[in-house]
């Protein structure tokens, strides 16, 4: 029972989605899948709570090891993609009946790709670590098509399909030549091996260590393993942009860190002048720089988010490398700046959705002239959720920023750290460019102005954001509190 | 009743609802304000303040119960009820990730529960008041956000444990009276009245703001415990705590500069810095020269808001605040003497403007000053209970007189339709027959601000008097720093007898300029019928404008409906304002009368002196000695308080002479005698154009050439520069971007290529850590490498066979260079070297030779 206990975030999605999926077929109100659908993942991140509550170590959880690890990263991590999930299905409950897109294949989509997610995060074994991968990848690419009409939409898809299964090959291939080396797929004992320099004598765990950091950085959308990630966010429908932004790019930090820190954890493999600290560095530092300046040039407000997630992934990677010093301290970091990015990126798109509706979308910068004017409060939530991703105090993304920065300062990465300041300072300029629009432009006589579409469901998720983005940067402490506890995990 | 069960002393959560009523108030009634309707704003106003006031009192009960749990030995500690809302960027997780938390606290203390008292109480009546007044206006809703705005604000400035705290609330206060100043908006003097308290106000913040960051560096502490514990650092006389006033920042001039090097360095010790930084931001909130100037200029506001704001409460927060950090003022006898002269100037100067004003509410503007005056110049000469006592009292008097004024103007306005003339006391006159409550109200708080004998302004003047003929403020640490040899300055013997001197004058002058007042507004006839025909043939017009200002009409409907039926008739007489205007009125009139009690010096009977005790102990202790000592101070008393008695029957007996007996006669004769004096008094010494032509002046000449620098270098090139610079990199790698899945897929595999590259070629670096005279070379770790050195410099490798010998020792002869070889071997079998050059011991280590060699 105790067994089921430990599993229930896992089984309660997982049966929802079930559910939910029966629910769809008989039903002929597809309207209240989004709340059902959200309903479900606050259970489950409900369970995940109560079990961090309950004390994991009065749990059964060895037997499931190495295949499944409850431990407090892991449910830091299910209650992250579940809010996610909970805040993308609410904007999908809005944005799917608006334009006419509601099929309520989405929302066992999303669950499905949710729970891969959760599975990613909690994997100690690199074949279920892939099997989550896959679950997760297939309902990204699968959301990234919902759109079928638009041609966009199938392009993205398509795209984004072709280079991430020649990603997930990458790293299939380096799984395939670590097993090969160390003769186990067990995160920890390839960890062991690793540090009893296995690189020594079967040279091809290198390779696969190269392999494995490429697919990696491919997930999280790195530069220049990030060129799909544009047309992918631009095509796929709104609330999957959100979606693939915030959940999937935080499972996959996650996985990241949990591959990382665990299996390459060891000094050689983590040595500033020739492991995968340095390449990591040199990435994150590109990520930031080529994301920011090219989301500058961006006319489409979408596709300015699009980089900018670009950008944030640069920053959490600033995060990474902070392992070199203390692997606690980056996984801390990084993992509290998902939080803050979550709910201030779902905000940002949502905030996006709702200023539109069919037919007078809000894509470009343009259609955003005179909003402030017009529709002040979604102005000000759009404003607020914008100041978060510049890392404006009072708002979550300062302390988001100011964490990894001040990590990165104190394990003395002084070049790091200034770059991006530097980098946060060019974000600054295309965050508050939609502001100067919103506030400081009148539309063009004329031209067509974008109409707010009426959906309680994204205003709730608006609203929901708005007052994690500003408790998280009125009131860190207990976040901060519980991503530190999380990241015990790789006390050493 | 079980109050403290609920609350202990240092979880006194009811602050929480003290604080948070009024800004629930605020905030509802400034968002849904407009929809809610009047009753409802009322109702929100009123009730948030009002239940704000009981919890007051509560909270009051419980610091007195605190207090007498304490109990009253020799060394009683001050009771304090302290609440702390909430730490920002506070961290107890783990040894990382921590930051320096930013605590939200505040606190109950004797002093600030008595104005939290004053605030919340008073406040309420000119609420009540004010739901009257307004109740034609407009921006009714708007006007009650801001004030109830403006209380929370008031609330948080007094409540604050610490400075930074206090800083929020001084800014809202500051924020709030911005906005209620310049409440009409739409008349240009109203705004440019409220930029003028803003910017005044901020030159004050400024020497805030310095003051704090002085403070936390000298004291290492922003709260109010804090600082008066680290407070004996601040007269350390030693040259690194001293603060450098010239040179600048220590700085060292030669060359052509050399004039303006010192032989000495010119210092202050840090409390002379810290008290005047303080001063200046007393200065600044509390209308005192050289900053009062935007005190008079407030009165465009609404007449509630300079009641409340302009006379009872926030002008008090100069005063406050000295009384607040009394600890740190003690330090600089010079500072003390320094708040005093600017005390008894501003009293002189407002004094000596207000007897020749003929707008009411001008001249009760500056009796503020001038009685703002009065207080710094008690608390300048260490009368701090003096100088808050009054305070106390000037709340009540002069949120009397103002709301009197206001009554006043009401009627006024109902009669002659006009915002300038009927706030002109020339036609007024005989206004106590229409509204006796008003009257009489208005007698009483004249009676109080004159010094009628035993009113609570006769107590709290005379004490001030009195204080400053026998205090002599010096150095608490007068006979450490004396053994040190430091000398710290004292003010004369003469000092003394010369403040009380000029204070009776500036009391004379009050006691004529407000029995003036008095006589023009309530006594002899009417003058205002005249008005009332003369305005006929804009008659339509005023009342348009008066209107949209939002002048109250009381009983609007007829008088409007009046006027515009029949415009040659001189419309009905002033009236008596109903019950909501007279009973704040009655009420502050009465408090104004008998407040005094609270704190009777020459009677010994001082209850309110006994419980700030606690608050003045630390600040009182060797800082102050009586002039003669205390026996001979003890027998001036009553001699002193004859002073102030005489002023009040001299200017009382002129003032009656003058506009009673005479009808004004002898002051027309005196302005004509004296024209150039007149002028000079009735266009307020000049101070305005004063400032316009030195200060502003230059300011806008500054501004000027800023805006040209920021025109043409900064957005003109800096700007446009850089933007280019990122606007081109974006182009070109966006053309990258070109939406062909093939390009994609080959920048991931040009990407993996690198970085397996870089993780498959083996990369020689080495640390080098001199010990002793051997240097220690250690080669970076790397997955998989092997090493083999030449560490003898000879050219030759050491061994043919890699190693896991990462580490070598060189011996370098001082002053020489040695240079060895570095092999590394991954596991790949692929090697490269590198070239290390070691110098000696005195020459600063340097790499050479990256030359790398493949094998």
């Amino acid at each position: 029972m105790l067994l089921m206990f430990a599993l229930s975030p896992f089984l309660v999605l997982g049966g929802g989605a079930l559910l939910l999926m029966l629910a769809e077929v008989f039903s002929r109100r597809p309207s209240g899948l989004a709340i059902g659908t959200t309903i479900v993942f606050i259970t489950s991140g409900a369970f995940s709570v109560a079990l961090w509550l309950y004390g994991i170590e009065f749990l059964p959880v060895g037997i499931l090891s190495p295949w499944i690890l409850v431990d407090k990263f892991t449910l830091f991590f299910n209650v992250l993609l579940c809010l996610g999930g909970a805040l993308a299905s609410l904007l999908a409950g809005g944005y799917l009946v608006e334009y006419k897109l509601n099929r309520g294949e989405f929302y066992s989509i999303l669950l499905f790709a949710t729970f891969g997610g959760m599975m990613l995060a909690s994997a100690g074994d690199f074949l279920t670590l892939f099997l989550g991968l896959e679950t997760m990848s297939l309902g990204a690419y699968a959301l990234t098509a919902f759109r079928r009409a638009s041609p966009r939409s199938a392009e993205g898809a398509l795209k984004y399909f072709l280079l991430g299964s020649f990603a997930a090959a990458i790293m299939l291939y380096g799984i395939a030549l670590v097993y090969g080396a160390t003769g186990s797929t067990d995160l920890a004992r390839v960890g062991a091996a690793f540090s009893h320099g296995v690189v020594t004598s079967h040279p091809m765990a290198l390779i696969g260590l190269v392999l494995i950091v490429i697919g990696l950085l491919f997930k999280v959308s790195a530069v220049p393993f990030h060129m799909w990630t544009p047309d992918a966010y631009e095509g796929a429908p709104t609330p999957a942009t959100a979606y693939m932004a915030v959940v999937v790019k935080s499972a996959a930090f996650a996985m990241m860190l949990r591959v990382l820190l665990t299996s390459f954890g060891d000094a050689e493999s983590m040595s500033w002048s020739a492991g995968w600290p340095p390449a990591l560095a040199a990435i994150a530092v590109l990520t930031m720089t080529v994301a920011n300046l090219i989301a500058g040039r961006q006319d489409s407000v979408k596709r300015m988010l699009a980089y900018s997630s670009i950008a944030h992934a640069g920053y959490l990677l600033v995060g990474v490398v902070v392992a070199l010093r203390s692997k606690e301290q980056a996984a801390a970091g990084v993992i509290f700046y998902l939080a803050t990015y979550t709910v201030s990126t779902i905000g940002a798109f949502g905030a996006l959705i709702l200023l539109g509706s069919y037919g007078k979308e809000a894509v470009s910068y343009d259609d955003l002239a005179g909003v402030g004017k017009r529709h002040p409060a979604i102005a000000m939530a759009f404003s607020l959720f914008l100041f978060s991703l510049a890392g404006v105090p009072p708002t979550a993304g300062f302390f988001g920023k100011w964490f990894i920065f001040r990590a990165a300062m104190d394990s003395g990465f002084y070049w790091l750290t200034i770059l991006a300041f530097i980098n946060s300072v060019i974000g600054a300029y295309y965050y508050l460019r939609v502001l100067v629009f919103m506030y400081m432009r009148e539309p063009q006589p004329g031209a067509a102005i974008a109409v707010p579409m009426q959906s309680r469901h994204v205003k709730a998720a608006l609203l929901l954001s708005a007052v994690f983005v500003l408790a998280l940067g009125l009131a860190p402490t207990c976040t901060l509190d519980a991503a530190i506890a999380a990241a015990t995990t790789f006390r050493m | 009743m079980e109050l403290a069960a609920f609350f202990p002393n240092n979880n006194f959560s009811l602050i929480g609802v003290i604080l948070a009523l009024p800004l629930i108030g605020a905030f509802i009634n400034g968002v849904w304000g407009a929809r809610l309707g009047k009753p409802a704003v009322r109702l929100m106003a009123l009730s948030s303040v009002g239940l704000s006031f009981i919890a007051s009192l509560f909270a009051f009960c419980a610091l007195h119960r605190a207090s007498e749990a304490l109990g009253h030995g020799e060394h009683q500690g001050a009771a304090r009820l302290s609440w702390l809302a909430w730490e920002w960027m506070h961290t107890n997780g783990g040894q990382f990730l921590q930051t320096v938390p930013v605590e939200l606290k505040f606190s109950i203390d004797a002093l600030s529960g008595v104005m939290m008292l004053v605030v919340t109480g008073v406040g309420f009546l000119i609420h009540l008041y004010a739901t009257s007044y307004m109740a034609n206006d407009p921006g009714f809703a708007r006007f009650f956000a801001y004030l109830n705005l403006f209380v929370f604000s008031m609330l948080v400035l007094i409540l604050g444990d610490n400075l930074p705290v206090l800083f929020i609330g001084w800014e809202g206060v500051g924020l709030c009276s911005y906005l209620l100043i310049g409440f009409w908006f739409d008349k240009t003097e109203n705004a440019s009245a409220g930029k003028k308290a803003f910017i005044a106000n901020r030159i004050g913040d400024f020497g805030l703001l310095c003051a704090m960051f002085l403070l936390a560096s000298s004291t290492g502490a922003l709260d109010w415990a804090g600082i008066a514990r680290g407070a004996v650092s601040l007269v350390n006389p030693s040259e690194g705590a001293q603060i450098h006033i010239w040179p600048i920042a220590n700085a060292h001039y030669t060359g052509w500069l050399q004039f303006l090097q010192p032989t000495h360095p010119i210092t202050i010790t840090a409390a002379t810095a810290v008290g005047l930084a303080l001063l200046l931001g007393c200065t600044g909130k509390s209308a005192q020269l050289p900053l009062y100037v935007w005190l008079p200029d407030a009165m465009a506001g609404p007449t509630p808001v300079s009641a409340l704001i302009h006379a009872a409460t926030m002008v008090t927060a100069g005063v406050y605040l000295i009384c607040r950090l009394s600890f740190v003022f003690v330090l600089s006898p010079a500072v003390m003497a320094l708040v005093a002269c600017i005390g008894i100037a501003t009293a002189l100067l407002a004094a000596s403007i207000a007897l020749v004003q003929n707008d009411i509410k001008k001249v009760l503007a500056y009796s503020t000053v001038s009685q703002l005056g009065f207080m710094f110049l008690g608390v300048g000469v260490g009368a701090f209970v003096a100088g808050f006592f009054h305070v106390f009292t000037h709340a009540f008097f002069k949120a009397c007189l103002f709301l009197g004024a206001g009554s006043v103007i009401h009627a006024m306005h109902s009669r002659v339709h006009d915002d300038v003339a009927s706030q002109d006391m020339r036609n007024m006159g005989g206004l106590r027959k229409y509204m006796p409550i008003t009257f009489w109200t208005f007698v009483a708080a004249t009676a109080a601000i004159i010094g009628f004998p035993f009113t609570s302004g006769f107590f709290s003047k005379d004490e001030i008097l009195f204080k400053a003929f026998v205090n002599h403020s010096v150095s608490p640490y007068k006979t450490e720093l004396a053994a040190r040899g430091v000398e710290v300055w004292e003010a004369p013997t003469w000092f003394g007898p010369m403040l009380y001197t000029l204070g009776v004058i500036a009391a004379t002058m009050t006691a004529f300029y407000m029995v003036r007042a008095l006589v023009l507004t309530f006594f002899g006839e009417f003058r205002g019928w005249s008005i009332g025909r003369a305005s006929e043939a804009q008659h339509g017009h005023d009342l348009e404008s008066a209107e949209k200002a939002g002048h109250v009409h009381g009983h609007g409907h007829v008088h409007g409906s009046e006027a515009h039926d029949d415009l040659t008739l001189p419309g009905d007489a002033p009236h008596e304002s109903p019950w909501a205007i007279t009973l704040p009125l009655v009420v502050l009139g009465a408090a104004a009368l008998f407040a005094g009690v609270l704190n009777m010096a020459p009677f010994h009977f001082e209850p309110l002196g006994h419980w700030l005790d606690p608050v003045f102990e630390q600040a009182l202790h060797g800082s102050v000695e009586l002039r003669g000592g205390a026996e001979h101070a003890e027998a001036l008393m009553w001699p002193l308080a004859g002073g102030g008695v005489a002023a009040f029957f001299v200017g009382t007996a002129l003032a009656y002479w003058v506009y009673v007996m005479r009808n004004g006669e002898p002051a027309h004769r005196l302005a004509t005698a004296l024209p150039r004096v007149y002028r000079f008094l009735v266009d307020k010494w000049r101070v305005d154009e004063f400032y316009n032509a030195t200060i502003i002046a230059t300011t806008e000449a500054l501004a000027t050439m800023a805006n040209a620098f920021d025109k043409w270098v900064v957005d003109g090139i800096l700007a446009k520069l850089t933007a280019l610079i990122v606007a081109g990199f974006g182009s070109f790698l966006r053309a990258f971007q070109n939406g062909v899945v093939n390009t994609y897929a080959a920048f991931m595999v040009v990407g993996g290529a690198a970085i397996g590259w870089f993780m498959i070629v083996p990369h020689p670096e080495v640390v080098i850590k001199a010990e002793g005279a051997a240097q220690m070379v250690e080669a970076t770790t790397g997955p998989g490498y092997t090493y083999r050195w030449d560490a003898d410099g000879d050219g030759l490798i050491d061994d043919e066979q890699f190693s896991d010998r990462s580490k070598v020792t060189v011996q370098v002869e001082p002053g020489a260079k040695k240079t060895i070889r570095l092999e590394v071997k991954n596991a790949f079998g692929i090697t490269r070297s590198k070239e290390i050059q070691i110098a000696g011991p005195d020459a600063p280590a340097v790499q050479m030779g990256l030359a790398n060699a493949a094998q």
